[in-house]
């Protein structure tokens, strides 16, 4: 028979590192020899799980690498989540998956990008830039055209990955443009939400290709805009979230208009949350 | 194999024949209310061998339970985690065909793309006896309209249709020859006015019964021809009391939690459904779902328009057990007649 799907598997925490005041990233790897869970793609989530505190969805947010390490970051907002922040290194926690499915990689190719994040919507994002960026699996840099990067946080210490966003605005034709809502002294940047950044945008708007990730507001407003101006509807692509228990399209929380976000999702066009009736 | 008749003084040596070679025996029983329910008659008896109307509750809870472990946590420190299997052998007697007609559809549910062991190890260890309907259950039952009753067609091992004398029985899988073959004297081949007096049985039955054109019925609701208003009494008459949901033989959402003490426990699923307000609710508190009548319509939505463009038949099957229990009086059948009108 086969496997009990819901069966986790024990993952160890190898380095956890302060995000944000409310996020942490941490560094996990399977324990043992189940090494199903390292074949994953950018877009795809795992399933979480704290005996005792039960299990949640959470983004691939690194790409694979070579030693099965992945990361996933975690931002302080329930009942899992705040048990998860007092975990420490070489604790055990339960892991399943990969699930979801992938953003179009293929039709990525030789095409210009615009990634659009709103705080902690930049972890599910980040393996498909670091996809774009790295010279791993027979691609190289030179396989995409232009990258531009919008990423808005509420406040500067709000912003992920901080170091690693510096070296993505040396990459070659890469352009990164931040912003927050609330500036304080530190600050010298842009003001406002993502779509302040919008005017700055260099790429063709009718071959380049959006990737979204962010609170649904966001989504919404910066999907609104992003029409305006020209991009087309097929190739505008969202990272969705929705209350998840199983990950597998049975326990129905995710559910919409005959699609699980789980399976069916959670990456959708913008054509196809159109058909759902969904905005965000 | 064709059709088979077994005497009313027969069906109890049947019975208990096959209560010694299973684990659970599920059949219908009153309760001390004299509601009839499913329950495991193995050891304590007081199976019905026919009764009348259809059980308060699907036998849906004995494949997906309230509540039922998924698997055990024999150490959170270390994590390790171990299936429970389950290999109890189980005979369901007396199912009336909308439940059948509900089996065949959580089936395909479960076993699809993603197995779902628990509820699948359950499934493949049962063997389903139907009863067909000699007449409508309740007023408001619609098992005709909806094609799922009064006589199942598929999804049975064994099933009977009651006549003056005994039971007819028609044989529905390898299972259910099985169990011919092994108490092959208690069966005879029926006489010809035996199946008469079925066959008018059932022609009384489904007489005036208009099959509800379910097809016309998903499209009017894919492209939202259904007044606002109409969502808009249904969300005000829900009080959430969630008799719908649990009462429903096809409903199958769930949610998960986890029972420890010290290091080790389990992990359970409970069921849980679209009424209620925290259902898509997400850590941090925003939900995709505010309003209260967008819940109901997804458990209306779900049933009678996706599940007819994913599995091509709608998954209510007019047993009617969520509308004799709503405090609300909504009523999936008052809707389907309104709309598909």
């Amino acid at each position: 028979m086969k496997l009990n799907e819901y069966l986790p598997v024990p993952a160890a925490i190898k380095d956890i590192v302060d995000e944000t005041p409310d996020t942490k990233t941490f560094i996990l790897q399977i324990k043992g020899r189940s090494n199903r869970v390292f074949k994953y793609k950018p877009g795809q989530f795992l399933m979480i799980s704290l005996p005792g505190y039960g299990e949640a969805p959470f983004t691939f947010a690194s790409s694979p690498s070579k030693d099965g390490k992945f990361q996933i970051s975690v931002r302080r907002v329930g009942f899992l989540t705040n048990a998860m922040h007092k975990l420490k290194e070489k604790d055990i926690i339960g892991v399943r998956g990969p699930y979801g499915n992938t953003f179009p990689l293929d039709k990525m190719e030789k095409k210009d990008l615009l990634f659009i994040a709103g705080g902690c919507g930049i972890a599910p994002l980040r393996p498909l830039i670091q996809h774009v960026f790295s010279t791993r699996g027979g691609k190289n840099r030179k396989d995409y055209g232009k990258v531009e990067i919008i990423y808005g946080c509420r406040m500067p210490k709000d912003r992920f990955y901080k170091k690693e966003i510096k070296e993505w605005m040396d990459e070659p034709d890469t352009k990164v443009y931040l912003t927050v809502d609330e500036p304080d002294q530190t600050w010298d940047g842009a003001c406002g939400v993502v779509c302040v950044m919008f005017p700055r945008i260099k790429l063709n708007p009718k071959t380049s290709m959006v990737f979204l990730c962010g609170p649904s507001v966001m989504i919404k407003s910066a999907i609104r805009d992003i029409l305006k101006l020209g991009f087309r509807e097929q190739n505008i692509y969202a990272s969705l979230e929705r209350y998840m228990k199983c990950g597998i399209g049975k326990c129905g929380h995710c559910y919409i208009k005959g699609k699980y976000v789980c399976t069916d999702g959670p990456n959708f066009s913008y054509t196809q949350m159109k058909k759902l009736g969904i905005t965000s | 194999m064709g059709r088979l008749f077994i005497a009313k003084e027969d069906i109890q040596t049947l019975i208990e024949r096959l209560k010694e070679g299973c684990d659970e025996f599920i059949a219908p029983k009153k309760e001390h209310l004299s509601d009839v329910i499913f329950a495991d008659t193995k050891e304590a008896g007081g199976e019905l061998i026919d009764y009348e109307g259809n059980s308060v509750i699907s036998p849906r809870a004995f494949l997906l339970p309230q509540t039922e472990a998924l698997f055990e946590i024999k150490s959170i420190k270390d994590g390790k985690f171990f299936p429970i299997p389950d290999k109890k052998k189980r005979i369901f007697y007396g199912v009336r065909p909308c439940d059948i007609k509900a089996l065949i559809l959580m089936r395909s549910f479960f076993l699809d793309e993603f197995v779902d062991i628990p509820y699948k190890q359950k499934l493949e260890n049962s063997t389903f006896i139907a009863l067909s309907c000699n007449r409508l259950c309740s007023e408001e039952a619609f098992c005709c309209e909806m094609d799922a009753g009064p006589v199942a067609k598929e999804g049975y091992d064994l099933q009977l249709t009651a006549i003056g004398k005994g039971y007819l029985v028609d044989v529905g899988s390898e299972k259910g020859s099985r169990i011919i073959r092994n108490n092959k004297k208690l069966f005879a081949k029926p006489e010809p006015r035996d199946e008469k007096e079925a066959l008018e049985t059932l022609k009384c039955l489904a007489k005036g019964c208009k099959r509800i054109d379910f097809k016309k019925l998903a499209g009017m609701m894919n492209e939202d021809k259904i007044k606002p208003s109409v969502w808009d009494d249904i969300g005000l008459r829900c009080v959430v009391c969630s008799g719908c949901i649990t009462l429903c033989p096809t409903c199958s959402c769930f949610s998960i939690a986890d029972r420890v003490s010290g290091d080790s426990g389990i992990r359970l699923r409970y069921c849980d459904g679209c009424p209620y307000s925290g259902f898509t609710r997400m850590a941090g508190g925003s939900t995709p779902f505010p309003l209260h009548k967008d819940h109901i319509r997804r458990f209306f939505e779900h049933k009678l328009n996706y599940d007819v463009g994913r599995y091509g038949i709608p998954s209510c099957v007019g047993c009617a057990r969520c509308i004799n229990t709503c405090p609300g009086n909504i009523s999936i059948r008052k809707f389907i007649e309104e709309v598909a009108k």
